[in-house]
């Protein structure tokens, strides 16, 4: 395959992402960890790249460049030969996929266009070849769909057209054009929307609010499809490299014998578990997993890969950063650790401090005997109680907002509660949004009468579960000290973050904040587990200002203060804010949250790379070695970070949807 | 129309306990004006005033409940304006609180829980999918903006805090102290309510 590719040497436009490293300026991050998996011996789909400076000759002459559409047709030329498929006709058709792919790249750029190369002859030539006319008719159906959104700007709402006529319909109906009959000319039209998607109104107002030069331009990768549906010694799947549950290093997979990633999409069809793979081709499964684990030590992380079987040969598609639950994440950075993968350093940074709050988070002990008030739908986690109240302005730390819904003038009063309860509305109401975004325990839609029978009673709310219970129920946490991996992270944290933190439990007094010296020399003292503290004055408690003196504000913290205390410094914004005041301690009780948030705002505030390299992610979403020294912020040099780029390979991306799922 | 003083004390309905600037910046008026109202309406009972922020108060309430009808006759008897609100409300609306819903929490192991932001891929998607509801929203709502102007600023802001989101400011898709998409849509919305005289469906 790749001798055939690289017998193309020697062209002005493309470049082919085998053989030696491509620049990315040249050929974008996508390309670019195409070829870095094809570089550790993984078979990827043939692919060849219409380079950055293709973009730039495009807008200098007003069309595709002389030359290019030559060199596109030796490109699809190579593409034929490297899997014996033809482009435009039968009996075995290619199809290919088109998508942008910048060295700095930004939002407006245009989506992948998926089953380029289909027409109604092509078509009949796939379900022949597949024996599955339905499939074929659903590769043409989506593939209308994604040039009419994408090449042509159509915006209706095309998924739920029953099929390719309808599609080519609803997409003359609003853009008064059609998509092309003929493969060459869709392919040349799709080139040139990547091209011109680069200058797109919002790509356009990105580039200028963030300062970022609009002469960068982006290449086109095209990419062969595969097929997973040709015969029973084909299929297609996605595996993860350690248990997104538990994070334990235990593969886990799904494989859909004889079965293309529309099936999966589309929920005609449910996988099977990977084991259906390892009974049919144990080969292609040993391959698989040796592929997961190079990539999953390449990209130092737990890797999501994608892969199509096509007649007994493995494909992969895409593998990226896995999905992981809280406790997956703690698991997995701490076994990276322990596996000499990245450093202590890195592993506090693989976890955010909305995951370990997960993680903290009390849930009721025991709700024996206890009355149930209300029931609803849990939008917001969390255990709260306090006094029921109506309105927005009896609302403290104390108490519960119950609301029939909350509207804009309620806000103040949502962050003032300790939890939120409404008669109406769903997990997407704005009561939902609100308090996920302020991390307020939520029950929505409790039902019409709620406010009546809970206002001025003493209840616990239970977002977890969306029940209200009559009185102040035992709660049970998690603790950093009682979980191994908790502890570690914690005490790799101290090192890395820019302030101590410190539980008001090692505090003499931590209800009047004894410990504390008013002259702002630290006095040590004694608590009752032994430890001592120090902690530098004056000190600053947020608890201590009134809710409707903050409105929707966060409080000020007075210049020169030196330690911080109350809820509101548990939260991001608040660390946040307590770092930008010059805060040296934040006195919280779940400290590891607290750490984080600090680490993280001040890898931002000092333009660290978070992600330690991200391969072609880091690249593709928010730049990376074509981004260096590009302040994506604008003028606030503080805040003129990019946290997302690098050069590393974590997760080697190689997005190939189609052929995946 | 609402005259400037009384559009001072509607946009507390729409930003409770805020300081004159911040009213100003949801409505765009001069902040003299908005000073000039508030010591009015604070003289009049119509608000109250805590430190430098201002809270309606019930006679403010009932004011606005009596200016409306007439001030918002026209919106409430053009069935055109009837058609664009209801396919606001089930349409890009539904749109917006779902994708707002997306952003923050995400499905793990067939488990809904909070979204950790650690991946681009999903997150930029979202936003790019708010992107595309926010310019079909200027589309819906025309038959208001051109009533209006005020129905565009808010989408003008809603796109700045779009463009801030792309940028990484990840708090401007939905967070609660800042003009996020979700603020600054959520603020929108009870302003289109108030107009058309419409309960909140949900």
């Amino acid at each position: 395959m790749s001798a055939v590719l690289n017998s193309g040497v020697g062209y002005r436009w493309l470049v082919l992402p085998t053989g030696d490293e491509p620049s990315r300026e040249l050929v974008g991050g996508k390309a670019w960890s195409l070829w870095r998996m094809g570089s550790l011996g993984l078979r990827v789909p043939p692919a060849f790249v219409v380079t950055t400076e293709a973009c730039a000759a495009y807008f200098a002459g007003g069309g595709l460049p002389e030359g290019l559409v030559e060199e596109l047709a030796a490109g699809i030329r190579g593409l034929e030969a490297a899997l014996n498929r033809t482009f435009g006709s039968g009996p075995r058709p290619l199809l290919v996929s088109v998508r942008s792919g910048a060295a700095v790249s930004m939002p407006g750029m245009m989506d992948t266009i998926l089953d380029l190369g289909i027409t109604d002859s092509v078509e009949e030539a796939l379900a022949a070849e597949t024996g599955d006319p339905a499939f074929a008719a659903e590769v043409h159906r989506r593939f209308a769909g994604f040039y009419g959104r994408l090449v042509l700007g159509c915006t209706e709402d095309l998924e739920d057209l029953p099929d390719t006529a309808a599609v080519r319909a609803a997409v003359n109906a609003d853009t008064g054009s059609s998509v092309p009959a003929d493969p060459w000319e869709q392919l040349h039209s799709a080139v040139a929307a990547v091209f011109a998607s680069s200058r797109s109104r919002r790509a356009v107002a990105y580039r200028k609010h963030y300062g970022i030069p609009d002469d960068l331009g982006t290449a086109v990768t095209v990419q062969a499809m595969v097929f997973g549906n040709l015969d029973a010694s084909s299929g297609t799947g996605v595996l993860f490299s350690r248990s997104p549950v538990t994070g334990e290093r235990e593969p886990y997979g799904e494989y859909l014998e004889q079965g293309q990633g529309e099936d999966v999409v589309s929920g005609r069809v449910t996988p099977s578990p990977l084991s259906a793979l390892a009974s049919r081709s144990p080969q292609v499964h040993a391959e698989l997993l040796r592929a997961a684990e190079c990539l999953d030590r390449e990209g130092r992380d737990a890797q999501d890969v994608e892969f199509t079987v096509q007649r007994g040969e493995l494909f992969l598609l895409q593998s990226r950063p896995a999905k992981r639950t809280a406790r997956a994440a703690v698991r997995i950075a701490v076994a990276l650790v322990d596996e000499g993968s990245v450093p202590p350093s890195e592993a506090v940074r693989r976890v955010t401090a909305e995951q370990v709050r997960t993680l903290l988070r009390p849930v009721l002990a025991s709700v024996d005997g206890a009355a149930v008030l209300a029931t609803g739908t849990a939008a917001s986690p969390g255990v709260a109680s306090g006094i029921a109240v109506a309105t927005p302005e009896e609302a403290t730390a104390g108490t519960i907002l119950v609301r029939r819904a909350t509207s804009p003038d309620d806000v103040h009063g949502m962050i003032a509660a300790a939890a939120v309860v409404t008669e109406q509305g769903g997990a997407t109401s704005h009561a939902a949004v609100v308090s996920r975004a302020l991390d307020t325990p939520c029950v929505v839609g409790c039902g019409a009468g709620t406010v009546d029978a809970l206002v001025g009673q003493l209840i616990t709310v239970d977002a977890g579960s969306g029940t209200v219970y009559a009185g102040e129920l035992p709660t049970t946490a998690a603790s950093e000290s009682g979980d191994d991996d908790l502890r570690r992270l914690c005490e790799w944290a101290e090192a890395e973050a820019p302030v101590r933190v410190v539980d008001p439990a090692d505090l003499a007094d931590p209800a009047r904040g004894e410990g504390v010296s008013a002259s702002g020399a630290g006095v040590p003292r004694e608590t009752g587990a032994g430890a001592t503290v120090e902690v530098p004055g004056p000190v600053f408690d947020a608890d201590s200002v009134p809710p409707e003196e903050l409105g929707e504000d966060l409080p000020t913290i007075p210049p020169g203060t030196r330690t911080v205390r109350g809820a509101l410094f548990a939260t991001s914004e608040g660390v946040k804010a307590a770092l930008e005041a010059g805060v040296e301690v934040i006195v919280a009780g779940n400290r590891l949250p607290v750490l984080l948030a600090a680490i993280e705002h001040g890898d931002g505030a000092r333009g660290v790379d978070r992600r330690g390299g991200d391969g072609a992610r880091g690249v593709d979403r928010r730049g990376g070695d074509g981004a260096r020294g590009v302040d994506r912020r604008g003028g606030d040099g503080a805040r003129g970070v990019d946290r997302r780029g690098g050069d590393g390979g974590r997760g080697v991306d190689h997005r190939h949807d189609g052929g995946g799922r | 129309m609402l005259d400037p003083y009384q559009l001072t004390v509607h946009t507390l309905t729409l930003r409770q306990l805020g300081t004159a600037s911040q009213l100003a910046e949801v409505t765009g008026q001069e902040l003299a004006d908005v000073e000039a109202g508030l010591e009015k309406a604070a003289a009049d009972g119509a608000v109250v005033a805590a430190k430098d922020k201002y809270m309606i108060s019930p006679a403010g309430r009932t004011l606005l409940d009596e200016v409306y009808p007439t001030a918002f006759g026209t919106f409430r008897s053009s069935p055109q304006i009837g058609e664009a609100m209801d396919a606001f409300e089930t349409g890009v609306n539904k749109q917006v609180l779902a994708l707002t819903t997306d952003w923050q929490t995400k499905e793990v192991g067939g488990e809904r829980v909070p979204n950790d932001h650690g991946d681009a891929d999903y997150d930029a998607a979202i936003v790019d999918k708010l992107a595309r509801v926010h310019e079909k929203t200027a589309r819906v709502l025309a038959p208001l903006s051109a009533e209006d102007p005020l129905v565009d600023r808010f989408l003008d802001r809603i796109g700045t805090a779009l463009t801030r989101a792309e940028g990484g400011e990840t708090d401007y898709v939905s967070g609660v102290r800042v003009d996020s998409v979700h603020t600054v849509w959520f603020q929108l919305h009870e302003h289109l309510l108030r107009l058309t005289g419409r309960e909140r469906p949900e």
